[in-house]
């Protein structure tokens, strides 16, 4: 039981880094990103990939988040006159580009049959047990990071210019703010983020493959944001927890319905998920930790 | 006063938790073994998994009414891995850690099944899985995997014994970019020499309107054989072209590409005389009747055919090495799947043979589920078939 629990907080640590990246483009910037998981996707990759050509895993883990930041800024230059709907759908079809680059480029990727056997940083020192309770500490650790640093940026100027950019980007262009730079780095800080994600999944798991990185990943950080309250970090934090709650949780309730077959159990947890998704948008749509605006600073009279 | 609280808080749930872990390693020891199914109940393979899953629960309520296994009950958990390696790790994870399965049975996509399988290996968990690339009895499992559907490098062997059967001296290979078309075809290049023919290989984008030029490359080969390695929408295009360049040899195709939704489609002198092979179930033998009765199921699907040998083997595993470890079904699998034992067909007729201290060697509704070394299959019945009249004739199960 311990271990599966170790197992459930260090899933949703890494679920928690995604939620981060999505909080900041979402939440701070307004950019609807449904290629989460195409970055996620991209950092697993390149980590994976350099681990197995030799390089050590901090340096391949590191890596990710620079390849991950550039393809975000790839996919930004790419769909940077797009707002809204429009962005939304360019970004999924980033993510649906990425898996088949994934399954085809066999030299690359080794196509469909995935890549196994990725190294596990320190695993044959600590054994299973000792590594599990390692990369808890280390995702948590990473993830507290990442929160401090993304609340702190929440708090600064260019939080503030990210989040005018979102009310009204040609406002924040009249007061004399680029807002293409600015969205950018954002656009670039959250792919990074996510390519980070990817990456300790990646040695984590110690296995990738295109199937992992189905649009549905994408769907259960929305809905942890959303949850938790878009536009603060805390929020995303939060919502990532209560979203691997859920989803674990769910799996032991089957056993209290009698007489249903495993399949309709099965089914009955994916309505279970819908329907706590309508209910938080229904009573609570902004989230169980709402964003706060601070108001101005009263100008004296 | 916040500082008790969160004390309190804090020495509460550390003991919730403890308590969570204490009471289900004790019950793991005493009460009922456990087995734990993982098959996709949802997503792409949702069709096969919920009838797989019950498949199992069935074969262990009749073992359970004669008295279980070791004299202990047999306990059934089912998990859904989504179709999806993230999800079925989680659900991997549940089963091994909290529930304490000492074997999995049924995981069907390969990424799934490559996913869970260093978790098993780590565990010592036994997995029973029916994906067929190539790469999962190459990992290193050190025995705990096996599985009971034929790898590509078996179906493309049986692809070039049947291709030399139809009196080939030059193959033609033709298939989009698939996980299993190298190994395909290099079977098939194996058998077909050795017989001392010649084999040559294309693969074609499966997305084209056309494939003419494509099919001008077969024709300068001048092959006798044509083998198709595509999908159904594909190969309904490439058949049209074959037949417009006036090719009249013999060809080969997958029994799931070339079916009857693509003979009903097409005109039919364009797939008049076209061979097909599919891996078929032990159809008429005694485990495959008594699954037929056991699920009601006239027609049982392949994969329901493999899981049911599954779980009999792995009961008839634990039962000969009377010891339900996954470790233990391990070590005692081959000896109850093969051997010189007495021909068994079900687990309650092998579980009672065991009992009187015989050797058993099952024979199953998928085939003789024979094992190698690294866990596949030795051998398995294929089902042949020809178009005829915009029908398919069965030729031979063999």
């Amino acid at each position: 039981m311990l271990s599966y629990v170790i197992f459930s907080l260090t899933t949703a640590g890494i679920y928690g880094l995604l939620a981060l990246s999505l909080n900041l483009i979402w939440g701070g910037a307004g950019m609807v990103n449904l290629g989460l998981a195409g970055f996620f996707a991209v950092g697993a990759y390149a980590s994976a990939i350099l681990s197995l050509a030799g390089v050590p895993v901090p340096l391949a883990i590191l890596a990710a988040c620079v390849v991950g930041a550039a393809t975000g800024i790839g996919a930004t230059w790419a769909t940077v006159r797009l707002r809204g709907d429009y962005l939304a759908i360019v970004t999924l079809g980033f993510a649906e580009v990425v898996r088949l680059v994934a399954m085809n480029e066999r030299w690359l990727t080794n196509g469909t049959d995935g890549l196994p056997g990725i190294p596990a940083p320190l695993k044959s020192v600590l054994g299973p047990q000792g590594f599990a309770v390692f990369y808890l500490c280390l995702v948590l650790a990473i993830l507290g990071a990442v929160f401090f640093l993304l609340r702190r940026l929440d708090l600064s100027p260019f939080g503030r210019v990210l989040k005018a950019i979102r009310e009204d980007q040609d406002l924040a262009g009249f007061a004399g703010k680029n807002a293409m730079r600015v969205k950018l780095i954002a656009f670039a800080c959250s792919a990074g983020i996510a390519g980070l994600a990817g990456a300790l999944y990646a040695h984590y798991q110690s296995y990738i493959s295109p199937d992992h990185f189905q649009p549905l990943l994408t769907i259960y950080i929305f809905l942890a944001v959303t949850s938790g309250g878009v536009g603060r970090p805390a929020g995303a934090f939060l919502g990532a927890f209560l979203v691997i709650l859920f989803l674990e949780g769910t799996r032991f309730l089957g056993h209290l319905l009698p007489g249903l077959s495993s399949g309709q159990v099965a089914a009955s947890r994916e309505m279970l998920v819908g329907l706590a998704f309508l209910l938080v948008l229904h009573l609570r749509p902004q989230g169980i930790l709402p964003e706060r605006i601070r108001p101005a600073p009263r100008s004296q009279p | 006063m916040t500082q008790t609280t969160r004390r309190q808080f804090l020495a509460s749930s550390a003991i919730l938790a403890g308590s969570f872990a204490l009471p289900l390693r004790a019950l793991a020891q005493e009460g009922p073994i456990k087995i734990g199914t993982l098959t996709p109940l949802t997503g792409a393979g949702g069709p096969y998994g919920p009838v797989m899953a019950d498949t199992v629960k069935a074969v262990v309520a009749g073992v359970n009414a004669a008295g279980g296994v070791l004299g202990r009950q047999v306990e059934v958990i089912s998990e859904d891995d989504q179709t999806n390696p993230e999800a079925g790790v989680r659900a991997a994870r549940k089963l091994i850690d909290v529930d304490g399965v000492s074997a999995i049975m049924g995981t069907w996509a390969s990424s799934v099944t490559t996913a869970v399988a260093p978790l098993c290996w780590e565990s010592g968990t036994m997995l029973t899985t029916v994906s067929g690339a190539d790469s999962i009895t190459l990992l290193p499992h050190e025995g705990y995997i096996v599985r009971t559907q034929p790898n590509t490098i078996l179906q493309g062997r049986k692809f070039g014994e049947f291709t030399v059967e139809l009196g080939a001296g030059k193959v033609f290979f033709m298939s989009p970019q698939t996980p299993f078309a190298d190994s395909q075809f290099s079977e098939i290049t194996k058998v077909v020499e050795a017989a001392g023919g010649s084999t040559a290989k294309l693969i074609y984008d499966d997305k084209k309107p056309t494939y003419r030029s494509e099919v001008d490359e077969l024709m300068a080969f001048e092959p006798d054989v044509v083998v198709l390695g595509g999908y159904m929408p594909d190969t309904t295009v490439l058949l049209k072209d074959i037949y417009r360049a006036g090719y009249e040899g013999k060809m080969l195709a997958f029994a799931y590409s070339v079916n009857q939704k693509l003979v009903d489609a097409l005109p039919a002198e364009v797939v008049e005389g076209i061979y097909t092979i599919a891996p078929s179930p032990a159809e008429g033998s005694a485990a495959y009747k008594a699954l037929t009765e056991l699920t009601g199921i006239a027609a049982p699907d392949p994969y329901t055919t493999q899981i049911f040998d599954q779980v009999n083997m792995v009961l008839m595993a634990i039962a000969a090495a009377g010891d339900a470890s996954g470790s233990a079904i391990r070590d005692s699998f081959r000896t109850v799947s093969q051997g010189d034992g007495k021909p068994v067909h079900t687990a309650l007729e092998g579980l009672e043979a065991i009992a009187a201290g015989e050797a058993v060697n099952y024979d199953g509704a998928s085939g003789p589920c024979d094992f190698t070394e690294e866990g596949d299959i030795l051998d398995c019945q294929f089902r042949y078939e020809q178009v005829k009249d915009g029908a398919f004739t069965l030729l031979k199960i063999a």
